[in-house]
C-alpha cells in the first residue's frame, strides 16, 4: 500500500499477537478450522437468499460513540441517537488530516448535508446497515440485492473481473466471486456524494469497497468490508458486523418509497402559500 | 404447452383475420412461438427459466388510434407507412425551422438521441397493445374514476403548487414505464428478471424498482397495508409465471385504475429470446369491465444500469420556481 501517504505505526509484536487471538476469540468462523458450511443453491453455492438485516447503531456512526439527543426536539427519547460499540477494525477511521476537518463540518451540518436525510440511495457499504431489511437473490450469473430503504437495488456480477461500467453509480457498480464459504464483491464506480452514516463519514470517487459476505450459521452472515480511497484515508480500513436473518412469519420487504417523504424538507419552501 | 396456444389464440380472436393470422404464422419469430414441441429452458431446480434481461420497445401504442378503429393488425405495407409515419412525428430533432411553434421547439427539451421507444409494431403488426377489448381501447371510466381523472388533470394543467401535483414519474417515485403494469414508453424499457426457488424478481430499469415475488402460496399483505406498486404474489399455470397484485394505494393510478385494482400479470416465454407479457387489469370501481393488454419482450445482451432519477431531479426544483416566480409576475401590477 505503498501509494497511501503515510502508513500506520508498526505496532510491538506483543500487541499483534493480542490484537489476533482476541479477533480469533471473539469472531465465529474465523480460523480454527471450524468454519460453518452453508447449505447449497442447486447451482452448488453456497445459499444466500433470504431477507438479513443489520442490528446496532453503525448507520449511526461507523465508530464507537455515546448516546446522545436526537436534533428533534419533539422526538424527545424516541428520537435520540444509540450509543453503540464501532464497526470498525482497530476502532478509528484513518482520515487525512484535511478529511477529518470535512468530517467535523459533516457532522455540525449532518442534517442539511447527510445525503440519506433527502432519500437519496444510500451507497455500498451504508446499504447494508441501514436500519432496513435487504434481500439477496442468487443466480448463478447475477445476484441481486434489493434493499427496502429507498427501493434501492444493485446487480452483483458474478465471474466477470473485466466488466467494466462505463460511469459512477450511487449504488456502484458490483463484481463477485466466490471463495470458499464467501461471496467477495469488489464494488468500484461509486459517486462522490454517498457518505458511510449519519456521523458525516464519508469518501470521494477513488473509493473502493471490497465486501466478504460469510455464512456463520443458518440465520447468520458476517459482514465484512475493505474500504479503500487514497484521496481520504491514510491507509484501507475494514468493518465488521454481523447481519441476521429475518424470520418474521411471511417476512417480506415493504415499500419505502422515502422520496415521498423528503418532498416537503426538499420542495417545501417552493409550495404555493395557502390564500395566494 | 398450452399457454402459448392461449395466447395465441386470444391475439387471434382479438380481431386478427385468419387470413392474417396465417401471414403472422409464416413468420419465423412467431412460428417460433407458436410450434407445439418447443419447450421453455427449465432452471436447476425445475421451473421455466425467464432469467435474463428483456426488452420491450414497441411503437404499437397501448390503445388503437381512433383513425385505426376496426382495424387489429396491419398489412406489411401498411406496417411500413405507419412506422414511417410515427418516427416522423415523434422525431424530436425538428426545430422550429420544421414547422414547430416556438413552444413545441422548447416542449422538445430531449433531442431524438434520447429517446428509445424503438421503431417498429409488434412483430404481429398490432395497432394497439390492448387485445381486449378487441375495440383495442380501454373500457370507460367508472363515474368515480371519471371524477378521481378530472381532479389529476386538471391540478396537472396549471403550475404545480407542490410535488404532489405533477406526476409519480416526475417525482421519481415510479418511473414512467414501471407501472405496474410495465408498457412501454420513451426510454429504458428493459426489464431483468432473477429466479431462485420461491421467488421471481422483476427489476424494471426505470428507477430500478425490484418488485420481488414470492411463489410459495402465502396469503396477500393484510388490507391495512397499501403500497405505490401493490403487493404481488406469484404461481406456474403451466410454463406461464402468473402474478396477481393487489394493495394498491389511491395516490397513483394507471391508466384510471382506483386502489381495489386487481392486477394479473402472466409471463410466458415462448421462444429462446422471446417472452410474451400479458396483463389484465380488473377494477369495477374504476372501469367498466376488464381489459387485457399483450406486449412481446426480446432477450437482450445488454446489461442495465443503475438509473437514479430523485438524486438528480433538478427539474422539480426549476418547476416549482418556475411557477412561483410566474406567480410574482402575474400578482405585479403592469407597467403604466
Amino acid at each position: 500500500m505503498d501509494r497511501y501517504r503515510s502508513l500506520p505505526a508498526v505496532a510491538p509484536a506483543s500487541a499483534k499477537v493480542w490484537l489476533v487471538a482476541a479477533v480469533l476469540a471473539i469472531l465465529p468462523g474465523a480460523g480454527l478450522g471450524q468454519e460453518y458450511e452453508a447449505p447449497q443453491t442447486p447451482d452448488g453455492r453456497p445459499n444466500l437468499n433470504g431477507i438479513w438485516q443489520a442490528l446496532g447503531t453503525a448507520h449511526w456512526n461507523l465508530e464507537g460513540h455515546s448516546a446522545e439527543a436526537g436534533p428533534v426536539v419533539s422526538m424527545g427519547a424516541l428520537g435520540a441517537i444509540p450509543g453503540g460499540l464501532g464497526v470498525v477494525e482497530g476502532s478509528e477511521i484513518p482520515y487525512q488530516p484535511w478529511a477529518l476537518e470535512r468530517r467535523a463540518d459533516h457532522a455540525k451540518n449532518w442534517l442539511e448535508l447527510d445525503p440519506a436525510v433527502k432519500c437519496y440511495m444510500p451507497g455500498v457499504p451504508r446499504a447494508t446497515y441501514m436500519p432496513f431489511p435487504f434481500q439477496v437473490v442468487q443466480t448463478p450469473e447475477h445476484i441481486l440485492i434489493a434493499y427496502e430503504f429507498a427501493s434501492a437495488s444493485r446487480v452483483i456480477y458474478m465471474n466477470r473481473p473485466d466488466f467494466e461500467h462505463p460511469g459512477d453509480a450511487w449504488m456502484g457498480h458490483s463484481r463477485g466471486r466466490w471463495d470458499g464459504q464467501s461471496l467477495v464483491v469488489e464494488v468500484t464506480n461509486h459517486v462522490p456524494g454517498t457518505w458511510f452514516d449519519s456521523a458525516g463519514n464519508f469518501h470521494s470517487e477513488s473509493l473502493r469497497v471490497v465486501e466478504r459476505y460469510t455464512p456463520t450459521g443458518p440465520d447468520h452472515l458476517l459482514y465484512e468490508a475493505t474500504i479503500e480511497d487514497e484521496q481520504v484515508f491514510t491507509r484501507p480500513w475494514k468493518i465488521r458486523l454481523p447481519l441476521y436473518r429475518r424470520l418474521d412469519v411471511n417476512m417480506q420487504l415493504l415499500e419505502f418509497k422515502c422520496v415521498e417523504f423528503a418532498e416537503e424538507l426538499m420542495y417545501g419552501h417552493l409550495r404555493k402559500k395557502d390564500g395566494e | 404447452m398450452s399457454s402459448p396456444r392461449r395466447i395465441w389464440n386470444r391475439a387471434v380472436a382479438a380481431g386478427l383475420s385468419l387470413a392474417m393470422a396465417a401471414a403472422l404464422a409464416a413468420d419465423e419469430n412467431e412460428a417460433a412461438a407458436a410450434r407445439a414441441d418447443w419447450e421453455a429452458p427449465r432452471t436447476t431446480w425445475g421451473v421455466p427459466d425467464l432469467r435474463g434481461v428483456w426488452d420491450f420497445r414497441t411503437i404499437t401504442p397501448l390503445e388503437r388510434p381512433a383513425s385505426l378503429q376496426g382495424k387489429a393488425a396491419l398489412s406489411e405495407t401498411e406496417a411500413a407507412t405507419f412506422q414511417q409515419r410515427e418516427l416522423a412525428r415523434r422525431n424530436k430533432d425538428r426545430r422550429v425551422a420544421d414547422g414547430l411553434t416556438v413552444q413545441q421547439d422548447v416542449g422538445a427539451a430531449y433531442n431524438q438521441f434520447w429517446w428509445d421507444y424503438g421503431t417498429e409494431l409488434t412483430e404481429d403488426r398490432r395497432t394497439s397493445l390492448i387485445v381486449d377489448p378487441p375495440g383495442g381501447r380501454i373500457p370507460d371510466l367508472t363515474p368515480g374514476a371519471k371524477d378521481r381523472y378530472q381532479t389529476t388533470r386538471a391540478a396537472r394543467a396549471g403550475p404545480p403548487r407542490g410535488p404532489e401535483d405533477r406526476g409519480v414519474a416526475e417525482r421519481c417515485i415510479l418511473g414512467f414505464n414501471a407501472g405496474p403494469p410495465y408498457t412501454p414508453s420513451a426510454y429504458n424499457n428493459n426489464i431483468h428478471i432473477f429466479q431462485s426457488p420461491g421467488y421471481a424478481v422483476l427489476l424494471i430499469e426505470m428507477v430500478n424498482d425490484a418488485r420481488i415475488v414470492p411463489l410459495d402460496g402465502r396469503p396477500h399483505l393484510p388490507g391495512s397495508i397499501r403500497q405505490w406498486r401493490g403487493d404481488p404474489r406469484g404461481r406456474w399455470e403451466g410454463d406461464t409465471l402468473v402474478v396477481e397484485s393487489t394493495n394498491f394505494t389511491d395516490k397513483t393510478s394507471f391508466r384510471g385504475s382506483g386502489p381495489k385494482m386487481v392486477l394479473t400479470e402472466r409471463f410466458t416465454r415462448v421462444a429462446a429470446d422471446r417472452i410474451v407479457y400479458e396483463y389484465t387489469v380488473s377494477d369495477p370501481d374504476s372501469f367498466e369491465g376488464p381489459w387485457t393488454a399483450l406486449i412481446p419482450m426480446k432477450r437482450t445482451a445488454q446489461p442495465m444500469f443503475e438509473y437514479a432519477c430523485h438524486e438528480g431531479n433538478y427539474s422539480m426544483f426549476t418547476m416549482l420556481e418556475g411557477a412561483r416566480a410566474a406567480e410574482q409576475t402575474d400578482a405585479a401590477p403592469e407597467n403604466p
